[in-house]
């Protein structure tokens, strides 16, 4: 077909389709790396939320849950179901070790009493603790003052198990509830003055709220720092400690307690008579599905198993506790909503403001187009006059549109692809001084480029002057800002969550994009191809 | 009158009119003209007579008036023809030459030559053509003596090698009629002659021309020759 013929000779034998098509690579580019971060952002997100809390949160009321023991082994009977964990979790004051003297730094955090065993198969507690000698391989990339190289073995099983050497109960913090630990470029962590935290001693202070939402006297308790805990999420590295579960219900007498009758005589010393036990209680219980099953599926299952749980203990009189009717059954999804939904908003937001590009990219590729047709009236003319039809003159240029896009989409992806895969190390860059090689070739090529300019002038050369001059302080602009250029943070944890930057192309948006690119270069070549089919075939030979 | 042949193509009272801003002028003025098949007709006219606009209304690629006179082709007035019946009378029909060469600058010489048998059959798979179109344009191309630039683009070739190549364009597809509007205006005189040689040995196998110019050595060897004058023939 000669449209599709001439289309592709126009494209390679002229240079303006060349700016067209760089136009639109760099607009596909732009859309698909804002995107694909966004995206992987969201992702990233949505991960931290299974990994710090399984796939199913069977969340209390204040008052707690009962028999959680007993609801944990109904749950593991379901084949749905790989693991389930309980834990307790409150707000709490901790007394850092530093610094020196009387007046020690105190800094809210969030307690999650936890059983530490079961905890770590439902979440990735076990592999998200920071102080641990890792493989050979990960600490062949370790820098050599990195403290992970000489650690005690024990401190990732004291971090494990939520217990010292001796056998005392311990306390896991997450890596930036302390400002001792500074973090490297690399991701690594240094301690401050010699604040290396494993080992040292703190006190954690929390409130006991009883079932009735009445607030008991603080209680305070010294426990040892066994470890650190790095989940990526800023904002859980920033506020979450760990103890163990029982601790925890002890502290906020959540613990199993007897329960005496007042309403009867007290014995000669003075005490009620005991009428039964009340059970322990926990805040959460975290359910991890098998693998293939959806946190949905789960949901429904553990919801199932809790009705049939909650009626078997209400038709019990020999208890002397009831599951809490409001007790709530959220997949991590749903518990993290508040979280995930205004993220997702924002990466459409960004998707609709950054898809105005198109609009530019259509507006572009107008423009071009129609300077090509100007250009091209006099060939228009000529093949009306051998028979070509509007049709085939419409179609030659809606193709040339069209491979137009379709190179310049296809190159923009590329470009993504590159940008994204190594956007950690670009922001890196970014981060540091600019090699002295850089603003120096820079300066070099503004030199080369400001001779040639003056050579043009000289021979009254007056494309070749601009030209070489707009080169010539393009590079001079870049010279100066790499030798000014002393590191930039884009990239802040405290603002972002995560440590990386996600670096995964989002490849749904990438295909749309490429197609939204296409579509726009073909909508833009549209009009000045109409045109092109209504040029007056005798008006094209005679003026064109 | 009843007697003489149906001619292969006329113009019939030919009025055609243009809009210059807010000027109207009158270029053809009822001109008449009929071409019996095989004939090679001259229009001699000075500049502005209306030589080329005869030309372009005869080819269809422009349309005469309203109410205007009509052309005929075989005796069927090209009026009645759709756009696509139009279009395939400019490509497989007549064949045009002009003055200006007007050849695709990013086409070489091959892939001009067969433009006019690609866009006949739009299932061509490459400009080059199939077997059957490289036979023709490549034996035409020998004739016109171009054999030594087929990969060559306009820009690289001579004016009178330019010409030729357009030449070859305008019978690739066998036309019945041929078309030229001033083929050596623009041509030295050895050039405009050996032009003038090859039109006139298709002539000699039966093809019909009409060449308009305003040289009358050059009307000189055509069979007849009719004058234009003021958008009318005389």
């Amino acid at each position: 077909m000669y449209p599709a013929l001439l289309a592709g000779r126009y494209l390679r034998s002229r240079l303006i389709p060349l700016i067209a098509v760089g136009a639109v690579a760099l607009s596909v580019a732009l859309v698909v790396i804002v995107v694909s971060v966004m995206s992987g952002f969201l992702d990233a997100l949505k991960n931290s939320g299974r990994s710090l809390l399984g796939d199913v949160i069977v969340s209390a009321p204040i008052g707690g849950f009962p028999y959680s023991d007993e609801f944990i082994a109904e749950l593991r009977k379901h084949p749905e179901v790989a693991d389930a964990t309980a834990l307790v979790d409150t707000l709490g004051l901790l007394r850092m070790p530093y610094p020196q003297g009387s007046r020690k730094e105190v800094v809210p955090v969030q307690v999650w009493a936890i059983e530490p065993l079961s905890f770590a198969r439902v979440t990735n507690y076990k592999s998200d603790l920071y102080w641990q000698r890792g493989s050979d391989e990960k600490r062949a990339t370790m820098q050599p003052d990195d403290p992970r190289l000489d650690l005690e073995e024990s401190l990732l099983t004291q971090g494990e198990t939520l217990t010292t050497n001796s056998g005392a109960p311990a306390i896991v913090i997450g890596m930036h509830v302390s400002v001792a630990n500074e973090r490297q470029r690399d991701g690594s962590y240094r301690p401050r003055y010699n604040w290396f935290l494993p080992g040292m001693q703190t006190v954690l202070t929390v409130v006991p709220v009883t079932e009735g939402g009445r607030v008991g006297e603080q209680r305070d308790r010294a426990f040892t720092i066994v470890n650190e805990l790095q989940t990526g999420v800023y904002e859980i590295d920033k506020n979450r400690v760990f103890i163990p579960l029982a601790v925890g219900q002890e502290l906020l007498r959540m613990d199993a307690a007897p329960v005496v009758d007042t309403t009867a005589e007290p014995n000669a010393q003075g005490q009620y008579p005991i009428i039964g036990t009340s059970p322990s209680r926990v805040s959460k219980v975290l359910v991890r599905a098998r693998d293939g099953i959806l946190p949905s599926e789960l949901a429904v299952v553990v919801q199932s198993t809790l009705d049939d749980f909650s009626v078997r203990v209400d038709g019990d009189s020999g208890r002397m506790t009831r599951v809490p009717m409001n007790t709530r059954v959220l997949t991590w999804e749903q518990q993290l909503r508040d979280i995930i939904a205004p993220v997702e908003k924002e990466r459409e937001m960004m998707r609709i403001l950054f898809s105005i590009i198109y609009i530019v990219c259509a507006g572009l590729i107008l423009s071009i187009f129609w300077a090509i047709v100007a250009e091209k009236t006099r060939d228009i003319g000529i093949l009306r006059a051998v028979g070509a039809s509007r049709t085939g003159i419409l179609s030659t240029f809606l193709l040339y549109g069209f491979a137009i896009g379709t190179i310049g989409s296809l190159l923009g992806v590329a470009v993504a692809v590159v940008v994204v895969r190594n956007i950690n190390g670009i922001h890196d860059a970014i981060g540091q001084d600019a090699p002295t090689a850089s603003w120096v070739v820079s300066s070099g090529i503004a030199v080369a480029l400001a001779i040639l300019c003056v050579h043009a002038l000289m021979r009254s050369q007056v494309l070749r002057t601009l030209l070489w001059g707009i080169g010539c302080m393009t590079f001079a602009l870049i010279a100066t800002g790499l030798f000014l250029h002393r590191g930039t943070l884009i990239w802040d944890p405290a603002v972002y969550y995560f440590v990386r930057i996600p670096d995964s192309i989002d490849w749904n948006t990438a295909l749309y994009t490429a197609l939204g690119g296409i579509l726009f270069s073909v909508l833009g070549a549209a009009v000045p191809a109409a045109k092109a089919a209504d040029t007056d075939p005798v008006e094209a030979l005679r003026y064109g | 009158m009843g007697d003489s042949p149906l001619p292969i193509i006329a113009a019939e009272r030919l009025h055609k009119t243009y809009r210059i801003g807010h000027v109207r002028v009158s270029v053809l003025r009822g001109a008449t003209l009929s071409v019996q098949d095989g004939e090679w007709v001259a229009v001699l006219g000075s500049s502005g007579s209306g030589k080329s606009t005869l030309l372009h209304v005869m080819g269809g690629l422009d349309r005469p008036d309203t109410n205007g006179g009509q052309v005929t082709f075989r005796g069927a007035p090209l009026s009645a023809r759709s756009a696509s019946s139009l279009d395939s009378y400019r490509c497989r029909d007549v064949g045009f030459i002009f003055q200006h060469y007007h050849l695709l600058p990013e086409l070489n010489v091959v892939e001009n030559a067969v433009l006019p048998c690609v866009v006949a059959q739009s299932g061509a798979l490459s400009l080059s053509g199939s077997a059957r179109f490289q036979a023709t344009a490549m034996e035409l191309l020998d004739q016109c003596g171009l054999t030594h630039r087929l990969a060559h683009r306009p820009a690289e070739l001579s004016g009178g090698e330019r010409q030729r190549v357009a030449l070859v364009r305008a019978l690739v597809n066998n036309p019945t009629v041929l078309l030229a509007d001033e083929p050596t205006g623009n041509l030295d005189a050895a050039n405009g002659a050996a032009i003038l040689d090859l039109i006139a040995a298709r002539h000699q196998l039966g093809l019909t021309i009409v060449m308009v110019t305003h040289d009358t050595a050059i009307a000189a060897r055509a069979d007849r020759v009719v004058h234009l004058v003021d958008g009318a023939v005389i």
